[in-house]
């Protein structure tokens, strides 16, 4: 963390960021063998302070350790992380950028935004899966549901709050609601914590956010959880049914991996591998897994790609199926 | 309770009081500069926080705020030249006791009456603040549509520069907002296909476009003047007959400032104005007033100073700003990754109670330096435009770049900084442009998420009790104005007094003949050489 800087030698510092980027010499044929022979930009497509930021500093410090070479952070928030993934794939492929793509931005995103704006993962190079974070819906307790069976014997319109257009808590809960055959209307707020002060604020009756955010509250008892959409009950709620349990197809997660761009050579995407195993087997860093209700992932490139190609024609024949169209319109 | 001590343990830890430090002095140093203000330095020093823990910065950019407003005074009793628009009014009672020989009592007054209103209006924010949060939760989308709507309004029509061109700048802001991916159906607006606009125009580059560098460029157009500093400041202890003269005047001011500085789109400038009018309209001899009368000094220094640190009410307990320098802050909170709001000081009760606290402390540091640093500090001036200039451009433009690491962000500053610069020079006012433009797309994705509450009933805004007691009162704001102006055609009403007096002292082309005599009476030398720099600077206001 650079937090501690002071501002005088920061200016210094921004000086030179600002003007020594594009200096390293061509040579990436040659590189492979004696990777890395400098620093590696680890591009992070959200805002710095977010859970994917969070995480990808948290697994930089042991992996630079193993590599002998300094990790940059670098944020380049937008667009879900598109911001970020159109200058990784612009960037050579030579393993000294990589970034932490969510896969909300390969198999949910596609599903609400133009076809020309769709990332595909398949055009990157995976360096190793990281964790999974599970989403969980909530209510207010003056609601009074419990269950889900709560909401749809209510028999009255519902309001849910998502955290976004073409976000796995607008995926989920349209899911749900479409199956359960329950008139819900979305109020798409910015973010998971806005989401959640609308529930808290009774301005909505629930609403479905990651289980990091919702942890304090639900534990607090000022809010319900109703189901996780985990494929099976997380080990940090193992009250809670999942949505398969209460007998819908919900099947949704966000997942988050370290991808190069396409044509690293083999070598040097498998030095980054045992690198970031470094950080896996961290203890600090496993311990920032379960303050945060993270569920490791930590699968090479082939079972990731698997998981969410797996994961986007999934969610695409349910969303035809039941006929939703997540951009709104 | 425990909360607001814990806040002094986050003050005194050893980096908050430096940066505190810091803060103040930046602040007192761009008061004394003419054209750059405390908005466009902290727009500018924005990118410099993100290194720094959240409380650290937004203390240090609360101090630049509040000591501009000290700074200011400065050269507005020793010079005549106001350092910030909050300082303007003091020009006429501070230079005149100047002349007289009093400039150390004047600024004496000023320093005393800042502080006052200062520490009074820090205790009232600490009462109010948590108050206004209580109905944190109760402040769903219909409310902040109200509360949107209300502030756009009260800051395009209280704004200077007239009516008509602060609402044309804030349609324009409204318009900026629009910009970007669609929150509810994620459709492209006015993105031209570019993915650095997907998620609309970012809120810094655009403060720092047209505050800072609009500022800078503009600065370049004047003349280049030269300034002698004055003579020592003897005597800087009012006597007990000024305490007594200037007492009310110094408790009005601070009630007056403490409630404009609240007020959307009031603040440190529209606080020292109303205060002097007040003042003025009180006094038993009116007449003084303009000729080296001391509440001329004290009320609007205290004023402006209450409001300085009133206006952070709105912004830290509903995360609406209130003027400008605050949307800046608002930034600032947003890149630490703090979203200001009712949450604030249940969730980040070190950031709101760290930052409330350092005011006293900001407010003690200033009272102390204020006085013996005088010379100091109006040597600064001597600091030419050339030099300093492009090194603000320098630090504004790579500033810019590594807030997101966006080049385009670069190229966002310039073209807002052109756009800045012709807005001035046009007349215009960039702040309601700016706060509409953060109030933009507040307004239209709560407007919208109430709707979809609501069924589409518009009706719900005025059923809820919050919202609907703000829908009223933007009604009386709409309707107060022209009840105001048909009283003003009854009888000369004292704000419009307030107005001529401004205008009417900065066009006038001298001072008092018998005032000016007994000045160069008693302080030749400095005293002449000031007046002549007046005098040079008078057709180019």
């Amino acid at each position: 963390m650079t937090k501690t800087l002071p501002s005088l030698g920061l200016i210094t510092v921004l000086a030179l960021t600002g003007c020594g980027g594009n200096l390293d010499s061509d040579d990436s044929g040659t590189a492979a063998a004696a990777y890395p022979e400098r620093a590696v930009t680890l591009l992070i497509g959200q805002d710095a302070g977010g859970s994917t930021d969070l995480i990808g500093r948290a697994l930089a410090d042991p992996a630079s350790t193993d590599l002998k070479q300094p990790i940059t952070v670098q944020n380049r928030p937008g667009a879900n992380g598109a911001v970020a993934a159109k200058e990784l794939a612009a960037a050579k492929p030579d393993g000294y950028t990589i970034m932490v793509f969510v896969g909300s931005l390969a198999y949910i995103t596609p599903l609400a935004v133009p076809a020309d704006q769709a990332v595909d993962i398949n055009n990157y190079e995976v360096v190793t899966g990281i964790s999974q974070d599970d989403f969980v819906l909530i209510a207010h307790p003056q609601t009074g549901f419990t269950t889900v069976k709560d909401i749809v014997d209510a028999k009255r319109p519902i309001k849910f709050a998502t955290t976004g257009v073409g976000t796995g808590s607008q995926l989920t809960q349209t899911l749900l609601f479409n199956q359960a055959g329950v008139d819900a209307t979305a109020v798409p707020f910015n973010g998971g914590a806005p989401a959640l002060t609308a529930v808290l604020g009774g301005q909505v009756d629930v609403a479905a956010v990651q289980l990091g955010e919702a942890k304090q509250q639900i534990e607090a008892g000022k809010a319900t959880p109703i189901v996780t959409f985990a494929t099976q009950r997380p080990t940090y709620m193992p009250d809670t049914p999942t949505a398969t349990e209460a007998g819908y197809n919900v099947p949704v997660q966000q997942s988050r991996a370290i991808v190069a761009p396409k044509g690293t050579p083999k070598e040097v995407i498998d030095r980054l591998r045992t690198a970031f195993g470094k950080s896996f087997a961290d203890q600090d860093y496993q311990t920032f897994n379960a303050e945060r209700l993270l569920t490791a992932n930590e699968v090479d490139g082939a079972a990731l790609l698997q998981q969410w190609n797996g994961s986007l024609s999934t969610y695409k024949d349910l969303v035809a199926q039941h006929k939703i169209d997540l951009s709104g319109k | 309770m425990s909360e607001v001590i814990d806040g002094f343990a986050v003050v005194l830890e050893p980096t908050n009081l430096l940066y505190c430090l810091v803060g103040v002095v930046i602040g007192m140093l761009i008061g004394v500069l003419p054209g750059l203000g405390p908005a466009a330095t902290i727009a500018i020093l924005l990118p410099l926080t993100f290194g720094l823990e959240p409380v650290t910065a937004i203390i240090m950019l609360a101090g630049i705020f509040y000591g501009a407003q000290y700074g200011g005074t400065i050269t507005s009793v020793l010079l005549r030249l106001p350092g910030e628009a909050s300082s303007v009014v003091t020009v006429f009672d501070g230079h005149a006791l100047a002349r007289q020989g009093r400039a150390g009592t004047a600024l004496g007054i000023a320093a005393i009456g800042s502080f006052v209103g200062g520490t009074l209006a820090i205790v009232a924010l600490t009462f109010v603040a948590p108050l206004v949060a209580e109905f944190a939760l109760d402040f769903g989308p219909p409310e902040y549509t109200a509360l949107a709507l209300l502030g756009i309004l009260l800051v395009s029509t209280i704004s200077s520069g007239g009516r008509l061109r602060a609402l044309t700048a804030a349609a324009i802001g409204l318009l900026l907002a629009t910009v970007g991916r669609d929150d509810f159906t994620s459709a492209e607006r006015f993105t031209l296909g570019n993915l650095s606009l997907a998620d609309g125009l970012d809120f810094v580059p655009i403060a720092m476009g047209l505050f800072g560098l609009g500022e800078i460029l503009y600065n370049l157009e004047e003349r280049h003047r030269t300034v002698h500093a004055p003579a020592t400041v003897a005597n800087v202890w009012p006597s007990r007959t000024d305490l007594k003269q200037s007492g009310g005047a110094i408790g009005r001011g601070s009630v007056l400032g403490f409630f404009l500085g609240i007020l959307p789109g009031g603040g440190a400038v529209l606080a020292s104005l109303a205060a002097y009018a007040l003042e003025k309209r009180r006094s038993k001899h009116p007449e003084r007033f303009g000729n080296g009368a001391i509440e001329g000094v004290a009320a609007p220094e205290t004023a402006n100073n209450a409001a300085a640190t009133s206006s952070f009410i709105p912004l830290l307990s509903l995360g609406i700003p209130a003027n400008a320098t605050m949307a800046v802050i608002f930034g600032a909170l947003l890149i630490q990754g703090v979203t200001p709001g009712p949450q604030l000081i249940t969730e980040n009760p070190e950031l709101f109670w760290g930052v409330v606290n350092s005011m006293y402390l900001g407010n003690i540091l200033l009272l102390i330096m204020s006085i013996p640093l005088v010379g100091l500090f109006v040597r600064i001036l001597r600091i030419r435009a050339t030099v300093l200039a492009p090194i603000t451009v320098l630090i504004t433009l790579v500033g810019a770049y590594t807030v997101n690491n966006s080049v385009f962000d670069i190229g966002l500053v310039i073209a807002f900084g052109v756009l800045g610069y012709l807005m001035k020079k046009a007349g215009f006012d960039p702040g309601p442009m700016v706060l509409a433009f953060v109030l933009g797309s507040l307004l239209e994705t709560s407007l919208r998420r109430s709707l979809l509450l609501f069924d589409g009933d518009p009706t719900g805004f005025v059923t809820r009790p919050i919202s609907g007691v703000l829908l009223a009162v933007l009604i009386a704001v709409i309707l107060l104005p022209a009840a105001q102006l048909l009283r003003r055609r009854t009888q000369a009403a004292p704000p419009a007094t307030a107005a001529a007096s401004l205008t009417g002292a900065t066009q006038e082309p001298g001072p008092a003949p018998a005032a000016e005599a007994e000045a160069a009476a008693t302080t030749p030398a400095t005293t002449t050489t000031a007046d002549r720099t007046i005098r040079r600077e008078e057709p180019h206001p």
